[in-house]
């Protein structure tokens, strides 16, 4: 006889479908098309009247001037205390993270479907700089996807493994920008950069691969932690760690580590080579 | 969740990679519970393929509050009960296609399992409502309090549902009931 809350556990966690595929990558592509049309027929120099209206209410004008508050003052405290009792001054690790000139790291996750579904064994290995990113998605110890951009030549390239198809694309002007603007939640120093404009705290040294570290804790509005740990000795992040409980109870984490920070990456060291047989998209 | 805060501040942004990063992480858990709402495979993406053009369509302009998956799961129920009317407005009632089934073919295995596919059949029997208040509930992670809102209803409604719903699908599940 089983109970409600067997039933309940075998919907939240055995009854899954999945989409194919081909078509999964279909529907991304038509996805994404639209976005970019919807970019297209609205410009950028429409967005400011977006901001003169919500700045006309006088209670998002508080949370606004309050936020810029926090922020500043967590970037004195990051100037004035830490400098003084530990060893990592962290606005020197953001310095550091934003000059390096590239980084290979490694992602791997739990509880959502990527960077990995098979933990601890799937991963994601990235290489980034300012002009190039490259990143291989590893399943069941199987190279799956490669994605590559080089924004200095504005091309694109996937390779689909699972499916031994690749892809090759100019970037537009604008996909460039963008990619420029931002490189996404995996990027060390977007996670730095977000964790110290949150509300955060410093933890314990400890020693990781022999390394003493020094990290600090971050916590989002809805209790999603963030930590990220540095080397004392080379002022660089080595492993950096999300977590978060979403409302169905499912945990989820995002561990980076096995950083290399500060390698000079050139495109004909990480530009990806398409294998015999593979056919274009 | 720290990284949906994240992906819905870069997608305002324009970032193609947290709309791809959108797309991965919810695609599946959309289309289970399209599939659950549904019980027809076709339709089920057809859902879930609207939604995320849409999506796709006004993330600049994005102004969910609390997670992506649930802010997704009631756009996919709003476009399930649109597909609903639309299909009862198009076909005659028939006794035999109150829940509409589809025979999963060799090329789209979609149960793995014979569990699965007994919890499929089953949670295609039960009542609309009951059906929308599980699926939204297991599937979508919604609050009770949310999913009152979505259907209209008080709270006390909703986990009436819940509760009627997992009884009658353990029920269905332990033999108790004629299908």
């Amino acid at each position: 006889m089983k109970s409600r809350k067997a039933i309940a556990d075998a919907i939240r966690k055995k009854w899954n479908f999945t989409v194919d595929s081909p078509l999964r990558d279909q529907l991304l592509a038509h996805a994404l098309r639209e976005q970019e049309q919807s970019q297209e027929t609205e410009p950028a120099v429409n967005r400011p009247a977006i901001r003169r209206m919500i700045m006309k209410n006088s209670m998002v004008k508080l949370g606004i001037a309050a936020v810029i508050l926090a922020v500043l003052g967590i970037g004195i405290v990051e100037f004035l205390g830490t400098g003084g009792t530990s060893g990592v001054v962290w606005a020197q690790v953001a310095k550091n993270v934003e000059a390096s000139r590239g980084v290979i790291f490694r992602v791997r996750g739990t509880g959502s479907r990527d960077p990995n579904g098979d933990w601890p064994n799937g991963y994601t290995i990235h290489w980034r700089s300012a002009a190039l990113s490259r990143a291989d998605w590893y399943r069941n110890g199987q190279i799956h996807r490669t994605i590559y951009t080089n924004l200095d030549t504005k091309t694109l390239i996937g390779v689909l493994h699972d499916h031994k198809m690749y892809n090759k694309e100019a970037l537009s002007d604008e996909r460039v920008q963008q990619a420029r603007a931002g490189k996404g939640w995996t990027d060390p120093q977007e996670l730095l950069n977000l964790a110290l404009s949150l509300e955060h705290h410093a933890l314990a040294p400890k020693t990781i691969n022999g390394v003493l570290c020094e990290g600090i804790e971050a916590t989002g509005p809805d209790g999603s932690t963030g930590r990220i740990w540095v080397a004392v000795e080379t002022g660089y992040p080595v492993l950096t760690e999300v977590e978060g409980i979403d409302k169905g109870g499912i945990r989820h984490t995002s561990t980076g580590d096995q950083f290399r920070w500060n390698v000079d990456l050139l495109a004909e060291g990480i530009e990806p080579e398409i294998p015999a047989g593979y056919e274009p998209l | 969740m720290l990284e949906d805060e994240w992906l819905k501040w870069k997608l305002r942004r324009g970032s193609r990679e947290a709309l791809a990063r959108v797309y991965e992480k919810y695609v599946d858990a959309m289309l289970t519970l399209a599939m659950g709402l549904l019980n027809q495979r076709a339709t089920a993406e057809d859902v879930v393929q609207d939604v995320f053009l849409s999506f796709a369509r006004s993330a600049k302009d994005l102004r969910a509050r609390g997670s992506l998956r649930s802010y997704l799961a009631t756009c996919v129920l709003n476009r399930v009960r649109d597909s609903r009317r639309q299909r009862q407005r198009r076909t005659v009632r028939d006794a035999g296609l109150c829940v509409p089934t589809e025979s999963p073919g060799p090329e789209r295995a979609v149960v793995l399992a014979e569990e699965t596919a007994r919890l499929n059949q089953a949670v295609a029997e039960l009542p609309e409502e009951q059906r929308e208040v599980v699926l939204l509930r297991l599937k979508a992670n919604l609050k009770f309090r949310d999913i009152a809102k979505v259907q209209q209803t008080s709270v006390n409604t909703v986990l009436g549902r819940y509760r009627y719903g997992l009884d009658r699908l353990r029920s269905l599940l332990n033999g108790e009931v004629e299908p």
